[in-house]
């Protein structure tokens, strides 16, 4: 008896009412994740008030900061044709938000190159921003993972418009992903 | 079976992680190999590696790839060692490993106490004393974070709202399923020589000490993420799963608890994430938060860990609190008295913990201004909390009181928070906290509110949901000789602990000087009175799931929801979707009725 | 109905009774019972006496909610295999106004008085006659005696004056560690890369051999021999201070 209904289990439960309950869940989600970021820019401003290394590059800052916010564009644009139905659009534009991903990414990392010479992790400063960049990074890591399997399911069919909440989800948290660099970036380049 | 796979896809999770970080230290031309450094750059992919081993990948993975997700064959007893994704089934896993894990922490209690009997060193040194005393005191919290909330919130909260499951039955089993992970980690820490931080794993301690930490932090970490998991997922279900007609102030009050707990658990866990985190950082990559002489700050750590911590004391007593009122409700026969100021009462702990946790700072070099604000918000604490103990007096006032075993620990919970509490009032007042603080005094008020109220609450409601989690009664005489048992050595051991806190006893010490040893061996024997009543209750709890009587669908003749169904409930719980139609306690009110479960035209 | 009520009244006028009668008896025991041990500072009579007051007040709370479980337990109690149910009483406006009202007065009044007056008075008097610097590491206690200027590293034992303000100024070399002298009811962490500092005044002679309560133990955990990290205390007359101040001197000329 049990196996039957495990395996039927939820299936009787409205579209609709599953797609409430999971947008929900991911609101909970992105706020309890965004603690996180605020627990962060406290320690920066506990432990540093507003300094600033001088050797921190504002290019590659402004650069990467540009990079995402043009990827959180993309990734509109994909959930928008998704809607539409268009789904060679959302393809498109979710390659488009990964390879931006992927470009802030490889930004991060030639910065991290730069800053082990000029603030290594054993200064304060060096502990802030490695631990800041680090931790949003790895968001934009799983945000990336999350983005390629929807793009490959799209690619293959699986998701459709008319359950576009893999692709309605991930976008989501790539704008959170976003959104907490928009207070990251100023936090730890411009406020001086 | 699964575990089994889990385990390989850990140790190979384990192993890449670790060779990652290895070729990339060899390639920058550091020392390749480093035993921290390593497992610090493992842990994700360990994690990892086990959640989709155990099941994950399995039973909810490979739909993302394209792939049919395995259908769920299990049956019997060994859905139970399997990634289920049954909220009855999770709740019986979580309440058989955190009793485990309680057992356990006790028995270590039992080896401090023996070598607290007497002044000098009886069998340990201060080394593997300080190594019992922090894994007791972090499993111990552990359970009192998790176990109520992780037990029996899963198992009866969807039931007494009416919903078929939570809200999201798979990240359910994965919150589960870290457990597992914290176990290990903790095991690890065991295995590498203990670590000697204390639950509380103060900085600049933590960094220093030896690798037992560093499992340490990763345990708490997990534990944290498993914690977060559930939130999201209790907070959802409250949201979006109640049945029609279970509005807000008809929602039973164990539900609010659990309710406002996981908003704590969603927004305060992080910090614990976030402390963790700055620790292994600074262990593994020599970062530099809380090193003085590199500008950091040795007290940023303790303001994350109790911006974390004070707010989980109330994650740990405030599901105590719902199921004592609740209990207390169901056995007077008698609707719960000021309901509404018992909610209130909640959400004004819980709002309010969010600005007292410097009062555990006191004497740690806090800027001096400070020290008023935190006394006053701390002492303005009690008045919320003083609003349970209002609704759990009014409610026996004037009932007719049955005492079956399951209301004998809900007094119990009420008697024992009563000098928790009052002594909370105590330690807040910093003038007087500068003398208590970090002595027994604390340790006796700790365990007056945690174990006096949150364990006692554990028990309450071991006893009163056992006939509906497993279909048989549990022995009724053996409970009360339990009750008896446990209140007397409960209070013979903490109640002198005040005493010799006052009298110059700090906590966390091995040795102390003579005069208190007549002091330490009374409360070492009611220490070890008090840990053998609990072997009645395991015999009682075994012997009763094994042997028990059957039990019917409503042994108390309580009138929430989880009692309208058969015991254990069907899959799904409930063969008609509830109506509920009125409050949840519709005691002496013939007419009224808290819910409809007739199939509806 | 009527017949319930006169019962509530019964009731009610036997908890009154009880709780008045029990909050007397807790009142005599604490006024009659010293819990404290040795107290030798200015600092130890204010943490004292906050304590004693906060007994006080929460003596009444304490009995009320004893006496009010106790009584109903024995008074309301049915057995087991009763299922009648009591009358449905959800609220008592009086009583719940009344409790708000206590727990809030209480709760406010405890904030400035033993709380605020016990910081003020901790704090009012910030001219000491002495300094000693105390610097904590694992596992030791240093103590320098800034005026006198002279050192002990890895300290057996502290020695004061009677009758001074003392200033102490406390860091540590490694982790956190707690400055603690039970029978001052002083405690101050030390802290690495901080300077905290705690004045008292000494007010009476004694040492360990004499109560236990004269030793300075660390009170933080930090560590394997955090057990043992303890030292003496000895309180001298100022006479005898300045004799034992010379002789140091003496002896560490000669060493």
């Amino acid at each position: 008896m049990t196996a039957v209904g495990h395996a039927a289990h939820g299936v009787h439960e409205a579209p609709a009412k599953r797609l409430g309950i999971n947008r929900l869940g991911l609101w909970f989600f992105i706020l309890s994740e965004s603690i996180l970021f605020v627990g962060l820019l406290m320690v920066r401003f506990s432990l540093l008030g507003t300094y600033i290394h001088e050797e921190l590059s504002q290019l590659i800052g402004l650069m990467i900061t540009v990079i995402l916010l043009a990827s959180s564009f993309t990734a509109y644009q994909a959930e928008r044709s998704m809607a539409r139905g268009d789904l060679g659009a959302t393809k498109r534009n979710l390659l488009i938000t990964l390879g931006l991903g992927t470009v802030f990414i490889a930004g991060v990392a030639f910065e991290w190159h730069e800053a082990l010479e000029a603030f290594p992790p054993s200064t304060v400063f060096g502990s802030v921003f490695f631990t800041m960049t680090g931790v949003h990074v790895f968001h934009v890591l799983t945000g990336l993972v999350m983005l390629a399997i929807v793009h490959r399911r799209v690619r293959r069919h699986e998701t459709t418009s008319t359950d576009s909440w893999p692709v309605e989800a991930s976008v989501k948290y790539w704008h959170f992903v976003d959104v907490a660099w928009v207070f990251f970036y100023p936090a730890l380049y411009l406020i001086s | 079976m699964s575990i089994l796979k889990g385990i390989v896809g850990g140790i190979l999770g384990y192993l890449l992680g670790a060779a990652l970080v290895t070729s990339i230290r060899a390639a920058t031309g550091a020392e390749p190999w480093d035993f921290e450094v390593a497992t610090m750059g493992a842990y994700l992919p360990t994690v990892v590696g086990w959640l989709l081993g155990v099941g994950v990948w399995e039973y909810w993975a490979r739909p993302w790839f394209g792939r049919e997700a395995k259908p769920y064959t299990t049956v019997g007893w060994r859905r139970y060692f399997n990634f289920d994704t049954d909220h009855k089934v999770i709740g019986i896993q979580y309440l058989v490993s955190f009793l485990f894990l309680f057992f356990l922490a006790g028995l270590f209690a039992m080896v401090m106490r023996w070598e607290l009997m007497n002044p000098g060193r009886d069998i340990l040194t201060p080394s593997s004393y300080n190594g019992f005393m922090s894994l007791h005191g972090t499993m111990m919290v552990f359970v009192a974070v998790a176990a109520i909330v992780g037990a029996f919130g899963n198992y009866i909260v969807p039931i007494m709202i009416g919903a078929d499951d939570m809200a999201f039955p798979k990240l359910n089993a994965l919150s589960y399923w870290l457990v597992p992970v914290v176990v290990a980690f903790l095991t690890a820490s065991f295995l590498v020589g203990g670590y000697d931080t204390g639950w509380t794993g103060y900085a600049p301690l933590s960094v220093t000490t030896r690798t037992g930490a560093l499992f340490f932090n990763l345990a708490f970490l997990t534990l944290g993420l498993s914690s977060i998991v559930g939130a999201i997922n209790f907070l959802t279900t409250v949201h979006k799963m109640r049945a029609p007609g279970m509005t807000w102030s008809r929602l039973p009050i164990f539900v609010w608890s659990i309710y406002v707990t996981s908003w704590l658990s969603l927004i305060f866990t992080q910090f614990i994430a976030l402390a963790m985190l700055m620790v292994v950082f600074a262990r593994t990559l020599g970062m530099a938060f809380f090193e003085a002489a590199a500008g950091g700050d040795p007290l940023l750590y303790q303001n994350v860990f109790w911006f974390y911590s004070h707010p989980a004391v109330y994650i740990m007593i405030l599901p105590a609190f719902g199921v004592t009122l609740e209990i207390l409700s169901h056995f007077s026969r008698k609707p719960l008295f000021a309901y509404k100021w018992a909610v209130g009462g909640m959400i004004g702990i819980a709002a309010m913990s969010a600005f007292v946790w410097a009062h555990h700072m006191f004497t740690s070099g806090m800027p001096d201004v400070l020290l008023k604000p935190f006394l006053a918000s701390t002492e303005l604490i009690s008045i919320p909390t003083g609003l349970i103990m209002l609704s759990a007096l009014g409610t026996i006032w004037q009932g007719r009181l049955r005492l079956h075993v399951p209301m004998l620990f809900a007094l119990g919970v009420v008697f024992n928070f009563l000098f928790g509490g009052i002594t909370g009032v105590f330690l807040a007042d910093a003038p007087l906290d500068i003398q208590l603080h970090d002595t027994y005094f604390v340790v006796a008020h700790f365990h007056y509110v945690i174990l006096g109220g949150g364990i006692f609450g554990l028990f309450a409601a071991v006893y009163y949901w056992f006939p509906k989690m497993t279909g048989r009664m549990m022995n009724e005489t053996l409970g009360k000789v339990h009750f008896w048992w446990m209140i007397i050595g409960f209070n013979f051991t903490f109640m002198p602990m005040f005493w010799i806190g006052m009298n110059g006893m700090n906590r966390r010490i091995s040795d102390y000087v003579p005069n208190l040893g007549g002091t330490n061996r009374m409360i070492s024997l009611a220490g070890f009175f008090l840990g053998m009543s609990f072997v009645i209750f395991l015999w009682n709890y075994i012997y009763s799931w094994w042997r028990g009587a059957d039990a019917p669908s409503n042994p108390w003749g309580a009138t929430t929801l989880e009692w309208m169904t058969s015991s254990p409930p069907p899959l799904e719980n409930f063969d008609v979707i509830p109506e509920v139609v009125g409050g949840p306690y519709t005691y002496g009110d013939k007419s009224a009725k808290h819910a409809i479960l007739e199939p509806r035209l | 109905m009527g017949a319930e009520r006169s019962d509530n009244r019964v009731d009610l006028i036997i908890v009154a009774v009880l709780w008045v009668a029990l909050t007397g008896a807790g009142l005599w025991w604490a006024t009659v019972t010293n819990l404290h041990p040795i107290g030798a500072s200015s600092n130890a009579v204010i943490s004292d006496e906050a304590f004693d007051l906060l007994l006080y007040l929460s003596m009444p709370v304490t009995t009320f909610v004893v006496v009010v479980l106790g009584y109903s337990v024995l008074r309301f109690r049915v057995s087991l295999d009763e299922t009648e149910d009591a009358a449905p009483v959800r609220s008592n406006r009086l009583f719940i106004a009344m409790w708000v009202l206590i727990t809030v007065g209480l709760s406010v009044y405890v904030i400035f008085n033993p709380g605020f007056t016990g910081l003020d008075a901790l704090a009012a008097d910030k001219n000491a006659e002495m300094t000693i610097e105390v610097t904590a590491s694992q596992w030791r206690w240093d103590y320098r005696y800034v005026e006198e200027n002279i050192e002990f590293l890895d300290a057996d034992g502290l020695v004061l004056p009677v009758d001074t303000r003392i200033l102490f100024k406390i860091t540590s070399q490694d982790v956190i560690h707690s400055f603690w002298v039970p029978a001052f009811r002083v405690k101050k962490d030390a802290v690495p890369g901080l300077i905290t500092e705690v004045y008292m005044t000494t007010t009476k002679l004694g040492d360990f051999a004499q109560d236990d309560g004269f030793r300075n133990q660390c009170a933080e955990l930090c560590g394997t021999g955090h057990t043992r990290m303890r030292t003496t205390v000895t309180v001298l007359t100022r006479v005898d201070f300045i004799a034992w101040v010379d002789a140091q001197r003496n002896a560490e000329v000669s060493g």
